[in-house]
């Protein structure tokens, strides 16, 4: 369950590509070395880990189309963990976690604790699921809040980095994972007691308990308007919390509650200051058909650290997706017949943040003339020229029904963007909306549930909203990208 | 200073040992040393200067004695450092332990590990809360450090064992999850070391409220055994239970159950990757310990289960494979199995810990398990229905969309031998790949391509033996090649892994032949000369096949070289790919049929191709088929074929086409570290001195001494007089060696300048290299431009005895300045006198004369007479000009090139020895200072010098 060596690597779509930072643990090696024996590989310098690190991802060489070392069929990356051939017989470092977002990426090369031959299972090494949760909580360290590489803060995060490691994984067995507030980790006053404190916890509150709950429930969809097709959606929740209560492990219950007609939730996560958590709630499975018809309510016991985070998530099968809608597409000489219709369905709130369609054209040049009316919103083309957005406002009309119509041409002098499944008539509309203050399985956080067992009353604020996430209407007129799979 | 170190520790980064191997690194570490014990420098810097010895602590420390004496410079600077530094105290502590582990100075006791541990466990029970909260800091690191020596060490604690269960106990502070680690690890330790030792038995109570003894580093023989073993660095928990010793103990073990459970109670406040690890070691334990049941983890159970951090699951699904149906009942085995199933999609985990429970699911540990070994196998309880939910999607992303493909695959293979029919399961994933070929005939990117192919290999591991598939996939990749030419090499290299991996399916002929087809097909008159270069790589791969005919192969090849424009483009790829073809059906069965057409084709090419090398190979092609019987013709060209697959012999071009084995032989290898370096060779045979002998006629004779001066300077008309200095190098092995470098040959030396100081070197060609025989000698000759030491940095690249040329760089040569040093340089036929003569009149001319160059000095050193006399005997004897008229003062001089000097006249006082030296170069003087000071430097006098 240790790591022999880290690296953090950015790139430009393979190229320019360069170790930003590089640790190897002194201790672990040793060990590795006693453990391998005469399998023992050393870790190689680091330019030679990024060009075996660039093959394994595909992304070495970007223009030539063929590399065998790259792409050899034989060679299935499937896992989370690579292997890295250094030598030109049989040497291999394995197992390297591995976790790319766009232009970074961070690798960790695990220490196999168990015999190497014949090679165990990644299941049996302990040292590849620390691997992910390290490797997850390093990358959210050094992209921050914003979730994409901003080279003045990775910059300033790499600087601390080497502080930041000191005290979540000194000698290459991760304690806890990196985080801005690591350097604070030992610096909070200690109390009296015998309450032993969480490690978790950054600190304590002092004042008046306010405990703030938001349910966010998503919703993705793929309609497809073919009766042969069968159209597919689902919907997950997650509840954040921001608790300020006083105590070293104060306790704190939310309870998430269904009305009579809700869907049941199911495939529950739930964070690790959970306390305890009932069968009943753990056992409800979204692929287990006969699971038992437990519809709450779901009670989550928990000592709440300081800063937010997410208590629980889940899916759930609502009968109907919020909006149906059908898209047909029609090619005319040089330019498409485009058709929308959308529903928005009676039992939601007819109350949007915002509500949008987004009309991409792949694979052609860009647009010429547009044409289209739309019975309710406005239609707004992207200054690329590649895509129609249909912005439909907070609301539809009373009817529930929107429509669209009209004629577009394909006539500018720059091809628009590729893609290598929207070829010919395969298209999609793309839903983007936010309904406030509803869920679509109904669930609710009931204020007067948060109980907080502590001297004070405390302030409790609830809220809820529907999102979507990849909501897609497809083309009708053309096959979809999408094989039945008849069960 | 500080941007120094920045460039030498990047520089040490970059290459480890390299940089260790090369000179400047020999004083690295002391100065790293001196460094860390300077004051003025920042907190900041120190902890960036240990970075090198903590993460390459063997690197710098190469011996048991070089690690000790690094461990006491380093406690001496943690004994110094003010207590505020917390930081860099904890960077020390880190360092001295990574040192002490990596040296062996641990296992092997050094008496300087004890005063460690105590300085450790000092710092770790002060509990005054004097300095702050940044002393809890030092604290967990303290601990770290003990729990990293355990683990390297096992048993180093288990004597301090109820102090830590003590602290852990006590602590309130964030410190408890260190001490909880620690605790777990020492106790999981000791109970090893107790169910190793079978006389042990109930002793562990005595261990778990033992008294607090110091620890004897000579006494406990146990101990050293198990520290040989590494078989305890090993997890115990891995599948296979066999290898776990067991504790026999009697029936109550209250002590230890406690422990144990009050571990597992607090477990829930420690952050979910240590709690992982404790869980961990605390089922290794149990594992070991038969009278505590593994129901001792049932409270933690759902809480685990329920998680979102995977380390957590992760642990609870191990304790699956260690307790199997002693803590799983078969209800719980498909729950989790579904969990896993439902976690492999859950939209709120992330790519890689949905990838890692879809492995997992391929590796279940069932509680009774059918197969054995660690094959891909479903459990019985996935079946295809609960696998499908996972099937996948045009929308995954490349690994996700494999990993499902591959799942649902083994699932219905799996379903298929049961059933023995085809389930919808499996026509999903045929129409899931016939939707990734449409997008690969319309065009794709690269990261498509090979996907698609990988998904076809992975179908075709599986479902090679279905009659209908395999054809079916055989027809749909000829349509694509149709489309697509230049897919060739994934075409190819799917056929040549198939045959390689299941070649009872025969499946690559039968592609080969369905290949073949299009090729044939396809009007030769529209082939691009890319299409064409395809075409022949695709035919002479179908030619390997020996019973697929090959008629209308050579019907195409020949049409495609009577076409004039074929053979007028001169591409020698074009060439090579069709003596490929050639080569191929040379070797094949049914030669006899096609002689006379293959001979034609090859004439052809002799006559007419625009390429003379493609030209000459065809003419080679030529003469074997029509002179060779067909054996030997099979058995050259195979020979060739098989010494491709084998990496023996440096074979020729001409034979070979362009293939892998080639590439790397045409490449220039580069090694990691240098595997030789240059020692310079202290005592060369006396003809090779540094020795300038001139043949001149127009010599002074001893008469015209007045006229000396003159004649020597106008020897420095030629401009190449006496500007060169030869050095002799030894070349040698360095000490860290593959042994395939034992032997190697031809190495070519190349010598390149750090600044223009000198004149360029020439190589220089060294015949052989054998470790055990005698290193050859290198002679380098300088030409300096400027009076000052020289760097150079060397390279070679030489062959070894596999055909494999190599580039290596060697340490670069440090040229110190009194090698430079020449002897007054005049025609032999030039007696004492004469010499005498120049020397005066140097000597006069420098004194007298105020050019802005010359300078005088003097030097004083404490020496006796004996002294002086061993010192010019050993260094400055072959510079000497000899004076009988005032033999108390000795006469010296050094020519440099190209045309200094410095001139020296020794005289012996009473109590010291004056060097009065001139020059006409002033900027010699401080090299001058710094070599007299080396010339006095194993006396303990000081020199002073006087300008």
């Amino acid at each position: 369950m240790s790591f022999r060596a880290l690296w953090i690597i950015t790139h430009d779509k393979g190229e320019n590509a360069s170790v930003r930072f590089s640790r190897r643990f002194a201790t672990v090696e040793h060990r590795a070395k006693k453990l391998g024996g005469s399998l023992y590989v050393a870790v190689p310098e680091d330019s030679t880990v990024l060009r075996l690190l660039l093959t394994e991802l595909s992304l070495s060489d970007p223009h030539k189309p063929f590399v065998l070392l790259r792409d050899d069929c034989r060679r299935c990356p499937k896992t989370p963990a690579f292997e890295l051939r250094v030598g030109p017989g049989q040497e291999t470092l394995w197992p390297v976690v591995v976790i790319t977002d766009g232009s970074l990426i961070v690798a960790c090369l695990g220490l196999v604790d168990v015999p190497l031959e014949p090679r165990p299972p990644l299941a049996n090494l302990l040292c590849v699921s620390q691997g992910i949760t390290f490797l997850l909580g390093l990358q959210n360290f050094l992209l921050g809040s914003g979730g994409k590489v901003d080279n003045e803060l990775m910059a300033s995060r790499l600087e601390t980095l080497p502080s930041v490691l000191l005290q979540v994984c000194p000698f290459g067995t991760p304690l806890d994972v990196p985080s801005v507030g690591a350097l604070a980790m030992y610096s909070v006053p200690i109390t009296a007691g015998n309450q032993k404190q969480p490690v978790w916890k950054t600190g304590f509150h002092r004042g008046r308990a306010v405990v703030n709950t938001a349910l966010t429930e998503t919703v993705r969809c793929m309609q497809y308007g073919d009766p042969t097709k069968q159209d597919t959606w689902d919907v997950y929740g997650t509840v954040m919390c921001k608790c300020e209560v006083e105590g070293v492990l104060p306790d704190v219950t939310v309870t998430l509650t269904l009305p009579p007609n809700g869907s049941p939730l199911q495939d529950i996560l739930v964070h690790h200051c959970v306390t305890s958590l009932d069968s009943s709630i753990l056992t409800a499975c979204s692929v287990d058909n006969d699971s038992s018809s437990f519809s709450g309510p779901y009670k989550f016991p928990f000592s709440p650290p300081l800063e937010p985070f997410r208590l629980c998530g889940y899916t759930s099968q609502v009968p109907v997706p919020p909006i149906l809608g059908s898209y047909q597409l029609k090619e005319e000489e040089n330019h498409l017949l485009v058709s929308v219709t959308l529903k928005l369905h009676e039992s939601v709130k007819n109350s949007f943040e915002y509500c949008e369609a987004h009309l991409p054209f792949f694979n052609r040049p860009q647009m010429g003339s547009v044409d289209i009316k739309v019975s309710s919103g406005h239609v707004d083309v992207s200054k690329e020229k590649n895509l129609v957005a249909w912005v439909l406002g907070q609301k539809f009309p009373r009817s529930r029904d929107v429509s669209m119509e009209g004629r577009i041409t394909f006539s500018g002098s720059t091809a628009g963007p590729a893609d290598p499944i929207c070829t010919d008539l395969t298209a999609y509309v793309k839903l983007y909306f936010k309904v406030p203050e509803t869920t679509l399985s109904g669930c609710y956080v009931d204020q007067h549930s948060v109980q907080v067992y502590s001297s004070a009353k405390p302030k409790i604020t609830t809220s809820r909203e529907l999102q979507s996430k990849d909501y897609f209407i497809w083309n009708s007129t053309s096959t979809a990208p999408i094989c039945q799979l008849l069960l | 200073m500080a941007v120094n170190w920045k460039v030498k520790i990047s520089d040490f980064f970059r290459s480890p040992s390299r940089f260790v191997s090369s000179k400047s690194a020999d004083t690295f570490l002391a100065e790293l040393l001196r460094e860390l014990r300077d004051d003025r420098v920042t907190n900041n810097t120190k902890v960036y200067l240990l970075s090198p010895l903590c993460e390459q602590a063997a690197l710098l420390c190469p011996t048991v004695s070089i690690g000790e004496e690094t461990v006491l410079e380093l406690l001496s600077v943690f004994a110094h450092c003010p207590v505020p530094w917390v930081e860099f105290r904890s960077s020390l502590l880190i360092t001295l332990t990574s040192v002490l582990i990596c040296t062996s100075c641990v296992s092997n006791k050094i008496h300087v590990c004890g005063d460690f541990l105590d300085l450790l466990l000092q710092i770790v029970q002060d509990t005054s809360n004097l300095h702050g909260d940044s002393v809890l800091l030092l604290r967990a690191i303290a601990c770290e450090c003990l729990q990293e020596l355990e683990t390297c060490c096992p048993g180093l604690l288990s004597q301090r064992l109820e102090l830590i269960g003590g602290l852990w106990t006590k602590e309130t502070s964030k410190l408890h999850q260190p001490y909880a680690r620690l605790n777990t690890l020492v106790l999981k330790n000791c109970v090893y070391q107790l169910a190793m030792d079978p006389g042990s038995g109930d002793d562990y109570l005595k261990l778990l409220v033992g008294e607090n003894t110091v620890v004897n580093w000579e006494a406990d023989q146990r101990l050293a055994q198990v520290d040989k073993d590494s078989a305890i660095l090993s997890s115990l928990i891995m599948g296979h239970m066999g290898t776990v010793p067991i504790l026999q103990t009697g029936r109550d073990c209250k002590d230890l159950r406690s422990v144990l459970s009050t571990t597992l109670e607090n477990s829930f406040l420690l952050s979910p990757l240590c709690q992982a690890a404790v869980l961990h070691r605390l089922m290794e334990v149990v594992a070991m310990v038969p009278v505590v049941r593994p129901s001792i983890f049932r409270a933690q159970l759902l809480r685990m289960l329920g998680t979102s951090e995977v380390c957590l699951l992760h642990s609870t699904l191990l304790m699956k494979c260690a307790y199997t149906d002693s803590l799983f009942s078969t209800d719980d085995e498909g729950f989790i199995l579904r969990r896993l199933v439902v976690l492999s999609q859950h939209p709120l985990l992330s790519k890689p810990e949905k990838l890692f429970f879809m492995d997992y699911m391929l590796h279940f540990p069932e509680n009774r398990p059918i197969s054995c070994g660690n094959n891909e196998s479903p459990p019985v309880l996935l079946t295809s229905q609960l696998a499908c939910t996972l099937a996948p999607t045009l929308l995954n992303d490349y690994a996700t969309m494999l990993a499902r493909f591959n799942l649902l695959l083994v699932v219905c293979q799996e379903e298929g031998e049961k059933d023995g029919e085809e389930g919808r399961g499996l026509v999903y994933l045929y129409e899931h790949l016939g939707l990734l070929l449409n997008i690969m005939i319309r065009g794709h990117s690269r990261e498509i391509a090979a996907t698609f192919f990988r998904a076809v290999f992975l179908f075709l591991v599986s479902f090679c033996h279905m009659e209908r598939y395999a054809t079916s996939i055989a027809e749909k990749l000829c349509t694509l090649y149709h489309h697509q030419t230049h897919l060739a090499p994934h075409i190819l290299n799917l056929a040549e892994q198939s045959s390689d991996l299941f070649p009872e399916c025969n499946w690559s002929a039968r592609l080969c032949r369905a290949l073949q087809g299009v090729v044939i097909e396809a009007p030769p008159a529209q082939f691009t000369l890319t299409d064409l270069g395809w075409h022949l790589k695709v035919l002479a791969r179908v030619a390997e096949e020996g019973q697929i005919p090959q008629q209308t192969t050579l019907q195409l090849l020949s049409k495609i070289i009577f076409t004039p424009s074929v053979c007028l483009t001169s591409n020698w790829r074009l060439g090579n790919s069709v003596l490929q073809l050639c080569r191929r059906l040379m070797t094949h069965p049914s030669l006899d049929s096609l002689f006379t057409s293959l001979a034609n084709v090859l004439q052809h090419l002799i006559c007419y191709y625009g390429d003379a090398d493609i030209q000459d190979r065809a003419r080679l092609y030529y003469s074997l088929l029509t002179t060779l019987s067909k054996e030997k013709l099979t058995g050259i060209i195979k020979q060739g074929l098989r010494e491709e697959g084998q990496n023996i012999k440096h074979s020729l071009s001409c034979i070979m086409a362009d293939t892998e084995r080639l590439t790397s032989v045409l490449t220039i290898q580069q090694t990691e570290k240098p595997v030789f370096r240059l020692v310079e060779l202290k005592y060369p045979e006396p003809q090779e001195r540094n020795e300038i002998i001139l043949e001149s006629d127009s010599s002074p004779s001893e008469e015209q001494d007045s006229a000396g001066l003159e004649a020597y300077r106008a020897q420095f008309k030629d401009p190449c007089f006496g500007s060169q200095i030869t050095l002799h190098y030894q070349l040698n092995h360095t000490m860290h060696n593959l042994s395939c470098f034992d032997q190697v040959f031809s190495i070519h030396l190349h010598f390149s300048l750090m600044d223009d100081t000198c004149e360029e070197l020439c190589d220089f060609n060294v015949p052989c290299l054998f470790r055990e025989r005698r290193s050859p000698v290198v002679k380098l000759v300088l030409k300096p431009r400027l009076p000052v030491p020289i760097t150079l940095s060397c390279s070679a690249i030489f062959n070894t005895l596999n055909g494999l040329s190599w580039y290596t760089s060697l340490p670069d040569m440090h040229v110190l300045f009194q090698q430079t040093f020449l002897p007054l340089v005049v025609p032999t036929t030039w007696g004492t006198a004469v010499k005498l003569g120049v020397f005066n009149d140097i000597w006069d001319e420098i004194s007298r004369e105020e050019k802005a160059d010359y300078a005088t000095t003097l030097f004083c050193g404490q020496l006796q007479a004996e002294e002086l006399g061993s010192i010019v005997e050993k260094q400055l004897l072959t510079f000497i000009i000899s004076d009988s008229a005032n033999q108390a003062e000795l006469k010296c001089v050094f020519f440099i090139p190209p045309q200094f000097h410095i001139l020296l006249k020794i005289i012996s006082e009473e109590d010291a020895v004056h060097f009065n030296v001139v020059t006409d170069n002033w900027r010699l003087l401080p090299h001058i200072s710094s070599f007299i000071g080396n010339l006095l430097m194993s006396l303990p006098e000081k020199v002073t010098s006087h300008p």
